[in-house]
């Protein structure tokens, strides 16, 4: 097997990250309902994360729906368009195309260039911390309404980017430093703010000693697992093939304990996993893992490929 | 012998030692003879031949290796980590019936045939000047391994100093992977106390040495299942592995070019081989097979396929993120019947039957070999439930009972044909 997924993964990130920062530049747009984070308060985005939209819509979208009729309609192609990309691509979205997944990834090498030790957090307390997305997620779909029917003051009506690192973070990119500064508009404001550079502070420590550790407060991720019933790409498990070296665990960037301990069920696809298939990579056991697109095996793990993967290490090692 | 005599280092202990070695050397040299007069025989493996024609007292290898030898009896105990502290680490096993017959006569009757052997070495190259302290790293595997040093000290031989490494017997709950991984780094303390310093950069050196001796291995291991290359050949590269450096071994294992095996055909029944390991120069079971038309196309033996863990993953490079990665790698990945949870142990005969469609399974047990044989009940009653035919083959290194197990050996070859 020629092919190096890593590698693949690496270049298919790389292009997704100009594409989703830099496409409105060069006349790409790809809609407001993407997976993944491309952020709208970036200038010149090549796309926007459908969380945003979602917030809009639930929000706004129903006080203009009963308006006029139109923000429903446009709600639901939004979200039509939505779970036909997720159900094309599943979390691939997350782990081989989101441009915050990649700034994570840099801070990751950077860490292990460096020689740091990772920062593990405990099987109980990975599992309890999963609700926290879910919580987000709800919090998404809660505050808009509350906004339109007058609840809530009006600067709650993007909740989740008022708080988003993404939305501090990725502007950076473009030189645009407006979203690191204290918002002195009313208390709404400046509280988001506050909160806004606070979580940015701890996520940059977080995601710098540990692997993807925004991703597991990530409510796209916790909106695009709701969908797995309908996702075509799957990490599956063949349990009969497993020994049990723990390669997989080691191998996942969200340390996912699910693959390794599964036992009797092929379905390993966990609320974190992102699909990045850093585990079957990492497996030697022939037939052990697989990502399957419905019934087609994209790919599986091969104590061949293992080898092989080790024969390039130690070539670049040298 | 008693131990009186081998503590005193008697002449009549010497003369023991020293008819024993010569018989030991023509055991290895008539092995070895019927090897190089094998038609599938090739140049490439002179370099293995002579590892296991040479020398191979902890002397021997330091002088070859260049590095202090640090003693294993099995391959439980990160070598990673050894090797990363500057020292060689070297697993003593031997095949040698002639060893055997110097252990103590003292010792049970149904006693481990490779350990009782080890002790036969041991006692017999430590009858003359050692030439330093020779430390061994026993994790707490099988009975005969904790019992190891007590029977070495009752005959009389020092057993310089030994570092214990408590293995839990359970692999999955978190409490044992700790303790495990305590164990670990006790051993990285004990090295660091023996002037050896431990740092990141070695050991992401010695991960990588390993892995790359990983891949000549699985590159053999290809070889063999496609009747490249015959099962003795395969056996015995694997088991020279620690008798030299991992790079000079690694290098010469990736120059063979495959030669097809002398006596597989197509119509060769094809089999996995399982059970209790299998060292130079006893190969008497391996001939038995081929003689029968048996090609041995995979195996999980701790002394083939399964002889170190390899394929060491780690994404967290740090010095505690590759020693707690070597250290799940070593416990949760090893298929040792000494564990109590290892109902995945079948999952790699599966797996392997998936790419290797091999016909049975031949499980072979050493006598006084008792976790192997204790397993081989149930592995037996899974494996014939998924159709495969299974053959125990309890035997130890004496030739008394070649004719016996050839019978055998051949009667099952006619359930494999059918």
């Amino acid at each position: 097997m020629a092919m190096r997924i890593w590698k693949v993964r690496s270049i298919v990130q790389h292009a997704g990250f100009i594409v989703m920062m830099y496409g409105g530049r060069f006349g790409v747009h790809l809609g407001s309902a993407l997976p993944c984070f491309a952020c709208p308060f970036v200038p010149g985005c090549g796309g926007y994360c459908y969380l945003m939209g979602l917030q809009g819509y639930i929000g706004f979208g129903m006080g203009a729906a009963a308006a006029s009729g139109f923000g429903i309609g446009a709600a639901l192609g939004w979200f039509a368009v939505f779970i036909i990309l997720v159900a094309l691509l599943g979390k691939l979205w997350c782990g081989w195309i989101c441009p915050f997944g990649l700034i994570q990834d840099w801070l990751s090498a950077l860490r292990r260039k460096l020689g740091v030790r990772e920062r593990m957090i405990s099987y109980p307390i990975a599992r309890c911390l999963a609700w926290v997305k879910y919580a987000l997620l709800a919090g998404i779909v809660i505050m808009p309404p509350l906004v339109t029917v007058g609840v809530l003051h009006e600067d709650f009506y993007l909740p989740f980017c008022g708080i988003c690192p993404g939305k501090s973070l990725l502007p950076l990119f473009i030189g645009e430093t407006r979203y690191l500064a204290l918002n002195y508009d009313n208390w709404v404001t400046l509280g988001f703010s506050v909160a806004l550079l606070t979580i940015t502070g701890v996520m940059l420590v977080g995601m710098f000693f540990k692997d993807r550790f925004f991703c597991i407060f990530c409510p796209l991720l916790a909106l695009i697992h709701i969908l797995k019933p309908i996702t075509a790409l799957r990490l599956v498990k063949s349990p009969e093939a497993c020994v049990g070296c723990g390669n997989c665990r080691r191998a996942c960037p969200m340390e996912i304990e699910a693959v390794y301990r599964q036992r009797k069920s092929s379905d390993v696809q966990s609320d974190e996993c992102l699909d990045c298939a850093s585990c079957v990579e990492a497996c030697p056991s022939d037939f052990a893992l697989s990502i399957n697109f419905l019934k087609f095996r994209l790919f599986r793990s091969s104590r061949n490929y293992v080898a092989e993967l080790r024969r390039k290490k130690d070539e670049r090692g040298r | 012998m008693n131990a009186a005599d081998n503590m005193s280092r008697s002449p009549r202990a010497l003369k023991i030692f020293k008819k024993t070695s010569e018989r030991a050397e023509a055991e290895v040299r008539k092995n070895l003879e019927s090897l190089t007069g094998r038609e599938d025989y090739s140049p490439d493996f002179d370099y293995f031949i002579e590892l296991c024609r040479g020398d191979s007292s902890p002397e021997s290898i330091e002088a070859r290796t260049g590095r202090a030898v640090m003693r294993l009896l099995c391959i439980q105990a990160p070598i990673e980590l050894i090797h990363a502290a500057g020292f060689h680490p070297y697993k003593i096993a031997s095949g040698s019936q002639a060893m055997t017959n110097l252990a103590l006569q003292g010792l049970p009757a149904l006693m481990c045939p490779m350990l009782r052997a080890v002790l036969g070495a041991v006692m017999g190259s430590e009858s003359g000047e050692p030439s330093g302290v020779k430390p061994w790293i026993l994790p707490t595997t099988c009975d005969w391994v904790v019992k190891f040093p007590e029977m070495l000290a009752s005959s009389g031989t020092d057993c310089a100093s030994v570092h214990w490494m408590e293995l839990p017997h359970l692999k999955d709950g978190d409490s044992c992977q700790a303790l495990w991984l305590e164990s670990v780094f006790g051993l990285k303390k004990f090295l660091e106390s023996l002037g050896a310093r431990v740092s990141r950069k070695p050991i992401e050196d010695s991960i990588r040495i390993y892995n790359n001796a990983w891949r000549a291995l699985s590159r053999l291991a290809m070889m063999r299942q496609e009747g490249r290359m015959a099962n003795v050949w395969f056996t015995l590269i694997a088991g020279s592995f620690f008798l030299d450096s991992p790079e000079r071994w690694t290098a010469a294992a990736l120059s063979i070019n495959p030669t097809p095996a002398a006596r597989s055909s197509p119509k060769s029944a094809r089999v996995f081989l399982a059970g209790s390991p299998i060292f130079f120069p006893n190969f008497k079971l391996l001939h038995l097979l081929e003689d029968a038309g048996i090609s041995v196309v995979s195996d999980d033996l701790c002394s083939g396929e399964r002889i170190f863990p390899g394929a060491v993953t780690c994404k967290d490079t740090s010095e505690f993120g590759m020693i707690s990665a070597l250290a799940q790698r070593y416990h949760q990945g090893c298929l040792c019947p000494t564990f109590i949870d290892n109902d995945r142990r079948i999952n790699n005969i599966l797996s392997r039957r998936e790419v290797t469609d091999f016909h049975g399974v031949v499980f072979h047990v050493l006598k006084g070999c008792h976790p192997y044989d204790l397993e081989s009940l149930g592995l037996e009653m899974k494996l014939k439930e998924r159709g495969l035919k299974f053959l125990r083959l309890e035997t130890d290194y004496a030739a008394e009972d070649s004719q016996n197990l050839r019978t055998r050996i051949e009667a099952y070859h006619g359930t494999l044909k059918g």
